[in-house]
């Protein structure tokens, strides 16, 4: 019985250890790490899922934007953002930016929105994690000429919070151009990669 | 014998003299007044003192002057460490703020570029032209 133990061990492992893997934060391409040095401004946010509830806990109920960002945090299990700016274009090669999109071309994730602009350089794409028909995750990643973020978000999310996020906390909402200024992205809806 | 046990008349007069009424003698009565207000005050002292003299000790004295700062130290550190959490967790929510601010402006992002496809999309692409590319 140990004997069987014993060879099994090592399978259950491997097939347990890409599990582990999803599991786990996100991983950063080594190089985009070295983008800080060059950045003008670094944002780095790593927040679990304790963090999260504690933070909330400071949300005020009185203040609408943040009432609804308690409200959306209430479920999520991580927020994990890296965003430099830079002060001059071409601070980052496209390879660091597809070593990380490369993580998400596995079959629990879908390419919901992929922009790629050669207009102005605005190139974004938005992953979800879908776990049995339920939004688990989603995962931006906005690569500017002098900006490049990504955002992870683990846990639950509906579609309406979703929407909130894209037009609350003060940022306003982005002006569509008229459709005669000649569109120059992509999208791609539900594309797997 | 005595002139007054001789003469019964004598001794009359002698009691009638002493035991005659006779005016107090002046301010006897403020002095009275005085005097027991002394006393009372003298006896609130009394229970005063003696409730304070477990302090008269110098053991007990150092044992309410360790109690007393111990509670201070104590109180002082709580203080301290809520005025701390508080920061931490006002630290937190800026961070926690500023993620979803950024999340909301790459989504906002996103959503208007998918925005300007879809309102251009009914427009025919002639191949030769493309828009994508910079000329």
């Amino acid at each position: 019985m140990s004997t069987i133990n014993r060879k099994l061990l090592p399978m259950v492992l491997l097939l347990a250890f890409p599990t582990i893997l999803c599991a786990q934060d996100l991983k950063l391409p080594p190089g985009v790490e070295k983008l800080a040095a060059k950045a003008k401004e670094t944002v780095e946010v790593n927040m679990d899922g304790p963090m999260l509830q504690w933070a909330s806990k400071f949300l005020s109920s009185e203040d609408p934007e943040e009432k609804k960002a308690a409200k959306l945090v209430a479920n999520l299990k991580g927020i994990y953002v890296r965003s430099f700016e830079f002060s001059e274009e071409g601070a980052y090669s496209a390879p660091d930016v597809e070593a990380f999109r490369a993580q998400f071309r596995s079959p629990e994730w879908s390419r919901v929105v992929g922009v790629r602009s050669e207009h102005d350089g605005d190139n974004v794409d938005v992953f979800f994690k879908l776990e049995n028909e339920k939004m688990a995750g989603i995962v931006i990643i906005a690569a500017e000429p002098k900006e490049l973020t990504f955002v992870n978000i683990v846990g639950p999310l509906e579609v309406d919070q979703l929407a909130d996020l894209g037009g609350e906390f003060g940022i306003p909402k982005l002006k569509t151009k008229p459709p005669s200024s000649k569109p120059v992205a992509k999208a791609d809806k539900g594309e797997q990669k | 014998m005595t002139e007054t046990n001789k003469d019964p008349n004598l001794i009359e007069d002698a009691l009638r003299n002493a035991l005659c009424r006779d005016d107090a003698p002046e301010g006897f009565a403020v002095r009275v007044l005085a005097r027991a207000e002394q006393e009372n005050s003298s006896a609130h002292k009394a229970q005063r003192a003696s409730w304070l003299s477990i302090f008269s000790q110098p053991l007990v004295r150092w044992v309410a002057f360790a109690t007393v700062s111990i509670c201070l130290v104590i109180g002082g550190v709580h203080y301290r460490k809520l005025q701390r959490q508080r920061a931490e967790g006002e630290a937190a929510k800026a961070q926690l703020m500023l993620a979803l601010r950024i999340a909301g402006s790459k989504l906002q992002l996103a959503k208007s570029k998918v925005n300007e496809i879809n309102q251009s999309s009914p427009e025919p692409q002639p191949q030769n032209k493309s828009p994508r590319s910079r000329s």
